[in-house]
């Protein structure tokens, strides 16, 4: 404890008399004055400033309230506390101690106190002041009531040409209410791009962008819309953001950080999403598709979403501890993902912003914690996979098997069951499996340590949701069954929010992993209402949605910035412009190999080692960090098959972003570093594009500017202009130039590592354009959409 | 543009405008009422384009810069620092009862024998601190006297991948930035062409946390630390591609910003602006990242101080290398030494020869560290930080209690570390264990503290350092902490 200085004790001793307190009030009806005549809206206006300034100690956690006082609950706040006073007046604020203490200019009276180093703005202040004198009338936060949906604004006649679906009516509302105006659609060749890179990942080749752009048959956009929606590149794409969320790796996480099997659960996600599983049916199989009646082999496979946990190999650790640890992250995960909802906080202690208490965290915790899995070092319970091949194998010879039993001939038998053995699974993969013979008991967990427990507690959700069907026994099925009922309020607009930020480039609500009381609130509330009906409406088809978002006209707009366009509406918030976003790393790798035309375009399969540079270390008990690189095809898969080692991620996708899939990741960072430079410049795998980016064009009829011209287009796709075909035209000559009389370092340049050059390329040419081809890899517009 | 960054930049920007012009009604009423002046500013200002620029720190640091090191695996301060003359009286005897009851430990049931320290201890320096025969390099007055120890640090973990996370994140779960990032958030970084926060890695090991241990969480990127090495590129993708030589870089460069300043011109994009701006950065740092990561360039007699050769990757390179960045204006360097574990499994984790082994690989780079920076006039404001993750338990461990060596098991409830130069006391020791090193008697220091303290030496307060992450205002000392005021000078 820090010595209490003469001046805060005598203030202390002064604060409980009743004589400053009213002092205080007089002075400071002062920050009133300047304040605008609208309407206070509870969730829009005070709620923030509560949550944020307030409810640590006056929220929901009862274990901690501070003076008795709740402010979340309308009557705990209007009630007398014991020292008499009353925090909250409706109507009243002069005699609403609320308004007395933030306005305290006496630190020891003043809240929040001096030690959180937050102060009330006088904005803040006038609005509680003026929604205590409008009554303060609470309400329920906004993501906590169902969806309905809303009616589609009207479009005025200025705009009626412009809008192409009913979000662009909301956008539009929202625009002109704010003096904003839409821009037209982008050009041919920005869109294309665009709309292949966000719905494949992969931008479209130099062909398809011509046909695209020579085509001018209304519902030209929307039939390529359609195409691209069917590629199986949709799949792989749409499922890297899944598996973010599953925080999906090929390793089991911790010091050691072993290799794990899980890749039969990747090549799920690929596959249901590009069969068009709906939402709804998508979680059900996730979460519990074990316990759906006679499971699939599919539907088993779908449930290690939660087996993506991590896995504590460690000598000395104890077992029960990560199996615990593994639980909670399932808590965590299944309320990120599906709810917007962060649980973490009511693990350890009744969450302070929301209504969700410690019970309840561990009364869902017992939902998940009944499974076989125990953080074994075998991963256990597994299922193997066999080929049909393998199955049809597998059942001739028991049938043989059968027959030999009853005929008696011993040797025949056994041969036949020792081949019956020698068929190995081709994979295996992690599963959930609920304990039907000794179910667990769970019991609250003090402070969130597995060795403090309290009372067992029973199975269930918290009391602020839907409840689950009281006919029904409350396990992981009826779990997510009630995740993706109409009646949650949250999965649909999160699942919306998550799809429109990843086209927009940011959510309608800013904080796609928080929904609750410190989230942001929406930007454009009834759109964001509108799309979640539709979702539900459509039978949980995603692809409808997207569809709808990209042939919005919103989504087309060109993405051209003027100044005063940037002053007007700076982040985009408001949609005046299309979006124009960073790549993920995934998209960023992928797209240089397709430009170089080095892309490996197989689908499915165990992960692989692209090339890294050799660090020389071990993981922590564990093996080397370094990998030895897969040989032919293997190098230049779709980013989304390298082997994502927890403790050691890939390190050029690392620099961009990509998060180690420790735990679930609801957004990723965008960042712009010098390190990043140093990826795309140096890097061997993006030299190696350059290298055969450089082949390629070389190989093209023609001079050297129709040369140029091509390796820009299988870049950027549009033409360059006069002035961009100069510089690269006085590149090229420079560096041949250069090489001239360098002869060795044109060889390496132009080979290593790609290999020797085809007999007719000369070293001093293909060195040149390689060059050329590393410069065009690293132009601006590679790493984002335009 | 990132979007936090993007964020960040809204909310400091709102805050600077209501501190110096709409806040006039607080002002006014401060002066009425003769009030407390206003709290600074909550969050770091963050230039999106130059995130890493120098930044004003909460309150007057006595430490400009970091040099931490960590022994990764936790060495026997029972062996080292902390004497306990009456484990040794006792040694061979049964563990009392009261220190195993409803505990488990992690290689270690039923009964452990109690353990003296094999080692010979002695006093040195004017302070007095008693040392043992493992460390000799730290025996002379003028190193041990700038050593501020903590004898009564604690920790809530007992497992290497956890203790670890908590002492770097505050968080035994991986996910949460680690120190050296919540430092160069806080501040920035005084040298533009070097990574703000350097990563050292000897022994061949990376740390238990893998790359969390100085991972940036969920803080920008820009953030994490960045490893160097001695052997091979300094830094990953440092090195132009075979062929190219600096010239022709940049003359490529030269063409790149032609390119991207006519998409800057037609799109209007500020953000190919600064994509431009990190090219050029990453261009310099191309020479200057090299040139420092390049030992070569010490004399043979600060070589020889160190115990440092040119091309290996020991922990004497690091500690050379560690006082070479921070002179160069790195804001935190961290230092990861593989192979402190002592359970005494062989020879080499054991308490007589391999603790000797170690050290010796260990001590003299330190002492030599220390010596360096202060005759360079950088010990003042550089603070370095040495321990491991957690204490080592008074009895031996369970698995090698029949061997000939002696080793000792994890444990959370005490150990030391110690600190010195930037604005810590020398000669300090701060805190006591019991008589047999079971519990912490006096002045409790939990990592959390160690934490507030090394930001408050920042001049941050590590209560107002946050950042906005899921709705929750995060921190690297999560809801605790308390700076530890008796350990600054």
């Amino acid at each position: 404890m820090r010595d209490r200085s003469p001046q805060l004790r005598l203030a202390q001793r002064l604060a409980a008399s009743p004589v400053l307190t009213s002092v205080l009030c007089v002075v400071l009806a002062l920050p009133a004055i300047a304040t605008a005549a609208d309407r206070v809206d509870f969730n829009r206006d005070v709620r923030p400033i509560l949550s944020n300034n307030c409810f640590a100690c006056h929220g929901p956690d009862e274990a901690t309230l501070s003076g008795e006082l709740r402010l979340d609950k309308p009557d705990r706040a209007t009630a007398p506390l014991p020292s008499g006073a009353v925090a909250i007046v409706p109507g009243k604020p002069d005699e609403s101690e609320l308004i007395a203490r933030i306005t305290a200019e006496d630190d020891s009276l003043r809240m929040p106190p001096a030690e959180f180093g937050k102060r009330l703005s006088p904005a803040d202040i006038a609005t509680l002041r003026k929604w205590i004198e409008q009554g303060a009338p609470y309400a329920v936060h906004w993501s906590y009531r169902p969806p309905q949906r809303p009616a589609v604004p009207p479009v005025p006649a200025s705009h009626a040409a412009w809008a192409q679906n009913p979000i662009d009516h909301f956008t539009l509302q929202a625009m002109l209410a704010r003096g904003l105006k839409p821009l037209p659609e982008a050009d041919r060749y920005a869109l294309v791009r665009r709309v292949f890179l966000d719905l494949t990942g992969l931008p479209p080749t130099i062909e398809e962008t011509d046909a695209f752009a020579a085509n001018n048959a209304p519902g030209a956009y929307e039939q390529l819309v359609e195409e691209l929606l069917a590629r199986p590149t949709f799949g792989e794409h749409w499922a890297r953001k899944w598996l973010d969320l599953a925080r999906y790796a090929d390793s089991a996480g911790y010091a050691d950080d072993p290799p794990r099997t899980i890749w039969a659960y990747r090549d799920w996600v690929i596959r249901a999403i590009n069969s068009g599983m709906p939402f709804d049916q998508f979680t059900i199989e996730q979460i519990a598709g074990d316990l759906l009646p006679s499971p699939t082999e599919d539907q088993l496979i779908a449930t290690a979403f939660h087996r993506n946990t991590l896995t504590n190999n460690e000598g000395g650790t104890q077992d029960e501890e990560f199996r615990n640890v593994a639980v909670v992250d399932r808590v965590n995960t299944t309320f990120a993902v599906w709810m917007g909802t962060t649980m973490a906080c009511a693990q350890c202690h009744t969450h302070k912003y929301d209504p969700i208490t410690q019970e309840e965290y561990f009364r869902f915790f017992a939902i998940f914690n009944n499974t076989a899995d125990a953080d074994r070092r075998d991963e256990s319970p597994l299922l193997e996979l066999y080929t049909p091949q393998q199955l049809e194998q597998r059942r001739e010879l028991e049938a043989q098997i059968a027959r030999l039993r009853e005929s008696g001939d011993q040797e025949a038998l056994e041969k036949a069951t020792a081949a019956l053995k020698e068929i190995k699974p081709y994979t295996t993969v992690p599963i959930m499996r609920e304990l039907t013979d000794k179910p667990r008991q769970t019991r609250l967990q003090h402070r969130g340590n597995y060795l403090d427990l309290g009372p067992v507690v029973e199975p269930g959700v918290p009391q602020i949701f839907h409840p689950l069907p009281p006919d029904q026994p409350p396990n992981r099925l009826v779990v997510a069954s009630w995740l993706v009922d109409r009646a949650n309020p949250l999965t649909a607009r999160v699942a919306a929010n998550r799809l429109w930020e990843s086209l927009f480039g940011q959510g309608i609500v800013a904080s796609s992993e928080e929904f609750g009381s410190q989230g942001e609130l929406p930007t454009h509330p009834e759109l964001l209402d509108w799309l979640a009906v539709e979702l539900m409406d459509s039978g949980w088809d995603t692809r409808h949605l997207i569809r709808l978002m990209v042939t919005s006209a919103t989504y087309r707009q060109s993405s051209q910035v003027t100044p005063a366009a940037a002053a007007a509406d700076p982040d985009n918030r408001w949609l005046t412009r299309g979006p124009r976003v960073r790549h993920s790393a995934e998209m960023i790798r992928d797209q240089a190999l397709a430009a170089s035309g080095l892309l490996c375009r197989k689908l499915y399969g165990p992960p692989v080692k692209p090339p890294q540079p050799k660090l020389g270390l071990s993981a922590a008990f564990g093996s080397s960090t370094d990998w030895t690189p897969s040989q032919g095809e293997d190098r230049y898969r779709r980013a989304l098959y390298t082997t994502w080692r927890r403790s050691n991620p890939y390190p050029s996708m690392a620099t961009f972003d990509a998060p180690n899939r420790e735990v679930c990741t609801i957004r990723r960072n965008r960042t712009n570093t010098p390190l990043q430079s140093l990826v795309t410049l140096n890097d061997p795998v993006y030299v190696e594009a350059a290298q055969a980016l450089a082949r390629l064009a070389l190989a093209q009829p023609g001079d050297e500017r129709e040369q140029l011209i091509y390796a820009f287009r299988r870049c950027v796709l549009r033409h360059p202009t006069e002035e961009e075909l100069t510089a690269l035209v006085d590149l090229y000559r420079d560096a041949l130039a250069h090489f001239a009389e360098r002869p060795v370092e044109a060889t390496k340049l132009a080979t290593d590592p790609l290999g020797p050059l085809p007999p007719e390329l000369k070293a001093q040419q293909a060195a040149a354009m390689t060059v050329v081809g590393n410069v065009l890899l690293n132009l601006d517009e590679m790493f984002l959409k335009r | 543009m990132d979007l936090r960054l993007k964020q960040l930049e809204a909310i400091t920007r709102r805050h600077f405008l209501s501190a110096n012009g709409l806040g006039l009604g607080a002002i006014a009423l401060s002066s009425m009422t003769g009030g407390a002046t206003a709290t600074p500013p909550v969050s770091p200002r963050i230039d999106p384009t130059h995130p890493l620029a120098q930044r004003q720190p909460h309150f007057e640091p006595r430490a400009k810069r970091v040099i931490y090191l960590h022994l990764t695996g936790s060495p026997p301060n029972l062996d080292l620092f902390d004497y306990k003359p009456e484990l040794v009286k006792r040694d061979g005897q049964d563990c009392p009862a009261e220190f195993l009851e409803g505990r488990t430990f992690a290689f270690t049931s039923g009964v452990p024998k109690l353990m003296g320290t094999p080692r010979t201890f002695r006093q040195y320096g004017e302070s007095g601190a008693w040392l043992s025969d493992a460390v000799p390099h730290f025996h002379a007055a003028d190193i041990v006297d700038e050593m501020c120890f903590v004898h009564s640090m604690y920790t809530d973990q007992f497992n290497h991948a956890p203790a670890e996370l908590l002492i770097y994140t505050g968080s035994p779960r991986s996910g949460r930035p680690s120190m050296g990032a919540w430092a160069t958030y806080g501040l920035g970084t005084e040298n533009q062409d070097l990574p703000g926060f350097v990563v050292l890695i000897s022994s061949g090991v990376q740390p238990n946390g893998g790359a969390n241990s100085y991972g940036s969480g969920f803080l920008p990127s820009v953030f994490q630390g960045v490893q160097c090495r001695s052997q091979g590129d300094p830094v990953l993708y440092v090195s132009n591609p075979g062929g190219m030589d600096r010239d022709l870089r940049r003359r490529s460069l030269d063409a790149l910003k032609t390119l991207n300043e006519l998409q800057a011109a037609e799109l209007g994009h500020p953000e190919t602006l600064t994509r431009i701006a990190q090219y050029e950065l990453a261009y310099r740092m191309q020479v200057s990242v090299p040139e420092v990561m390049d030992i070569s360039r010490e004399t043979q007699a600060t070589l020889d101080m160190y115990g440092a050769k040119p091309g290996a990757s020991s922990f004497a390179n690091n500690c050379l290398l560690a006082r070479r960045l921070v002179e160069q204006g790195v804001r935190f360097v961290q230092l990861f030494d593989w192979g402190w574990d002592f359970h005494g499994t062989n020879e080499g984790s054991g308490l007589t020869k391999g603790l000797t082994d170690k050290c010796a690989t260990m001590d003299k780079p330190i002492a030599a560290l220390i010596r360096d920076l202060r005759q360079r006039g950088l010990l003042d404001d550089t603070l370095i930080v040495c321990g491991g993750e957690f204490g080592r338990t008074p009895f031996r461990e369970g698995r090698t209690a029949k061997s000939k060596i002696l080793g000792r098991d994890h444990y959370p409830d005490c150990f030391t570390m110690w600190m010195a130069g930037g604005g810590v006391r020398g000669g300090l020791h701060y805190g006591a264990t019991d008589e047999l090193g079971f519990r912490v008697v006096e002045n409790k220091v939990h990592v959390h503290d160690l934490q507030a303290t090394i930001l408050h030496l920042l001049g941050l307060d590590h209560q107002r350092l946050t950042f906005r992450f899921q709705g929750r205002d995060y921190r690297l000392t999560d809801v605790h902490g308390n700076v530890v005021e008796d350990l600054l000078a």
